[in-house]
């Protein structure tokens, strides 16, 4: 039998030595490349209350649709994964489009915000950001764009509002939260999480980077960086690669009521999907949701596992409901190649059968 | 020549870790300072700062990679099927980097407990209140006398932190299991490279392999009912550690006269709820005056329709024609004329 490692050693030494010189070379190239920006595309702030910030987003051209689309992103990490660079933005592809887009930047909460509940965002914050954009077009619905849990949030709110929203765009949300592929749902389970948020108040951006980390320790931990050996003497991949991260753990703080009841409700038993939810003292009932949905997941997502996000063709209450599967990522549905190409014109074209 | 081969090795060994020493020393100096190898390096500043911490994976990969080699070199690769004992060694070398990844994220986190746990017990014993121990079981003492209370509470940290600590200790071991479970699974990988053509011929390829491997072993113990129980026990143990040093600090600062969190707490809340009822009666009052406003609308609705009904044109009316004795002839003024005026002069 063959061995199955055909490693010569002296290749091996040089590889070694390969390793080592990279990294001599390469580490000086990270001096003085400073914080990295993203795509920073051109923008107006519509609307402000207390730490968030509803952007309008502005293309080179006029937009031609006439609903605007507000993008509705999680709480946890910041929305500009939508818009990090230049050429990876879906933001900048739904203008190229012709779409009208707005966006809501959640901010970064303190000690302030602790006693924010739910129904302080979706009935309170989110409500209000909706009803400016309705009031600056005149219009008496527009069309939501939900990303991960900003899709859950838009999915609760639709089913408590349906006469705000015309369309219902969701990205990698999850409904059903007890798949068993789902390793953060696995984890909270046995937690007490009236003791977690009564103690630590908030709960920190570093102890949620801690736990995205821990999904895949070796890979997110070692390999990545290990990889990025190769590329440190290429100056463009290198600022592509410090971007991401700079999004990666630009995390803000979860307001601890909001995040008490997320993992109750939502993880721990599973409301959403049984019926059981109420946001303040409403009801959530996805079957109330009657307007067309498009529902966009991605078939290798490590965080929200398909069948999480498919979950949502059972329950919503529309006749127009439509599904698209992304080969890629959680984070790679925004930033990868294939995505730049797919998903804007996806959305669009959607979009448009049915303005 | 094998003599020759782990000369070589040690003597490239000392040279690389010599490179990552200078390295690290170069990296962690302010911008401006020349590049190493060129002058003496200046004396390193501390070791453990975060940038250190953050290439711990790195230099772990580092380690692996001249470990690997050696093995190479010693002739470990050739031996595999023949005397699978002999490669234990070899594979052995992936420990280290499993285990400094790990630990590494655990230090770097919120749950590195152990370090707050070090300096907590250092500021209790500065402050007066030692005698808590490491992590050993809490002393079966009975409290009493004028210090009873505080007894009680460092008992109550003790015992809670020596419940983190077994927690952890079997977390701990199903890390470790993943760890075993991985190199297994790698073996097993292995075995479906040993066609020519399919052979792993780079160490990186060989690392690359071992990743795939270790995490699918994680992925299947993170998913495990076991991971689950341990894992929310370890951070439920940990919140209770926490929970209870804050409940001693918030004793000492009212004996200090400095506010507490609670107090914070406390004033935030009612806060927040204050904001809620404003916001609450700001949106009465805006669905109050509306309403008021759509009444008022349709009224004023009303009036304009029952008044427009009154200005339509009626029939016209009839002219008289009358003859005066003179025989001229005049014309009556219609009256709905009038009436448009009277009208008009209301609007």
């Amino acid at each position: 039998m063959q061995t199955p490692l055909h490693l010569d050693p002296q290749q091996a030494f040089n590889e070694v030595a390969a390793f080592q010189r990279k990294l001599a070379a390469g580490m000086q190239n990270l001096r003085g490349l400073g914080e990295q920006q993203y795509a920073n595309t051109p923008r107006e702030a519509v609307y402000r209350e207390d730490k968030l910030t509803v952007w309008h987003m502005q293309g080179g051209t006029k937009p031609t649709a006439k609903v605007p689309t507000l993008i509705v992103y999680a709480l946890v990490n910041t929305v500009w994964m939508t818009d990090l660079q230049d050429d990876r933005s879906l933001v900048r592809n739904l203008l190229a489009q012709g779409e009208d887009v707005y966006l809501i930047d959640w901010g970064y909460p303190d000690g302030a915000d602790r006693w924010l509940t739910l129904d302080d965002y979706l009935n309170g914050y989110l409500d209000r950001c909706i009803d400016a954009v309705r009031k600056r077009h005149g219009l008496d619905a527009i069309n939501v764009l939900g990303i991960c849990q900003g899709g859950t949030f838009s999915l609760c709110y639709t089913a408590m509002h349906p006469e705000k929203v015309k369309n219902l765009i969701t990205m990698v949300t999850p409904v059903d939260f007890q798949t068993p592929d789902n390793m953060l749902s696995q984890w909270v389970q046995s937690m007490d999480v009236d003791l977690f948020v009564d103690t630590l108040g908030n709960v920190p951006a570093e102890l949620m980077n801690w736990v995205y980390l821990m999904l895949k320790p070796l890979r997110l931990n070692q390999q990545k960086y290990v990889g990025l050996v190769d590329i440190l003497d290429n100056p463009a991949e290198l600022k592509n690669f410090l971007r991401m991260e700079r999004w990666i753990f630009d995390s803000p703080d979860q307001a601890g009521e909001a995040f008490r009841q997320f993992i109750k409700d939502f993880y721990q038993q599973n409301k959403l999907l049984k019926g059981d939810l109420q946001i303040g003292h409403q009801p959530v009932d996805l079957g109330m949701i009657s307007q067309p949905v498009l529902n966009i997941y991605a078939v290798q997502d490590h965080l929200v596992p398909p069948d999480a996000s498919r979950a949502l063709k059972r329950q919503v209450g529309t006749d127009d409901y439509t599904e698209l599967a992304f080969k890629g990522g959680h984070i790679g549905i925004y930033v990868s190649g294939r995505a730049q190409r797919e998903v804007a014109p996806a959305i669009h074209q959607w979009l448009r059968e049915r303005s | 020549m094998p003599d020759q081969a782990n000369d070589f090795l040690k003597d490239y060994q000392a040279f690389a870790q010599q490179s990552w020493d200078t390295w690290m020393r170069y990296l962690q100096q302010p911008p401006g300072v020349s590049a190493p190898f060129g002058f003496a390096p200046p004396p390193a500043p501390p070791a453990d700062d975060f940038l250190t911490r953050s290439l711990a994976s790195l230099q772990a990969y580092g380690s692996w990679l001249q470990q690997a080699a050696g093995a190479g070199a010693t002739g470990q690769f050739g031996n595999y099927w023949q005397q699978p004992a002999a490669v234990q060694p070899f594979l052995a070398a992936f420990n280290q980097p499993f285990a400094q990844t790990v630990a590494g994220l655990d230090s770097a986190s919120a749950f590195g407990l152990d370090q707050q746990w070090r300096s907590w017990l250092q500021a209790m014993q500065r402050s007066g209140l030692g005698g808590m121990g490491g992590m050993a079981a809490p002393a079966p003492m009975a409290a009493f006398g004028i210090t009873r209370e505080m007894q009680l509470d460092q008992q109550s940290i003790a015992a809670a932190m020596h419940e983190y600590a077994q927690i952890n200790g079997r977390y701990q071991t199903l890390l470790q299991q993943v760890n075993a479970q991985g190199i297994e699974r790698l073996q097993e990988m292995l075995k479906e490279h040993s066609e020519p053509g399919k052979q792993i011929e780079s160490l990186k390829g060989l690392y690359d392999m071992w990743v795939d491997a270790m995490e699918d072993a994680y992925a299947k113990m993170a998913l495990s009912d076991e991971y689950r129980e341990v894992f929310g026990a370890l951070v439920n143990a940990q919140m209770q550690v926490r929970k209870l040093q804050q409940q001693q600090t918030e004793q000492i600062c009212r004996e200090l006269g400095i506010p507490t969190r609670s107090e914070l707490d406390s004033l935030g809340q009612r806060v927040q709820q204050l904001r809620r009822d404003v916001q609450g009666q700001r949106q009465q009052a805006t669905a109050a005056h509306a309403s008021e406003v759509d009444a008022l609308r349709a009224e004023i609705a009303a009036l304009k329709r029952e008044l427009a009904a009154s200005a339509s044109p009626k029939p016209a009316p009839v002219r008289s024609i009358k003859s005066d004795d003179n025989g001229k002839h005049s014309t009556a003024a219609p009256r709905a004329k009038a009436a448009g005026s009277a009208s008009a002069k209301r609007k």
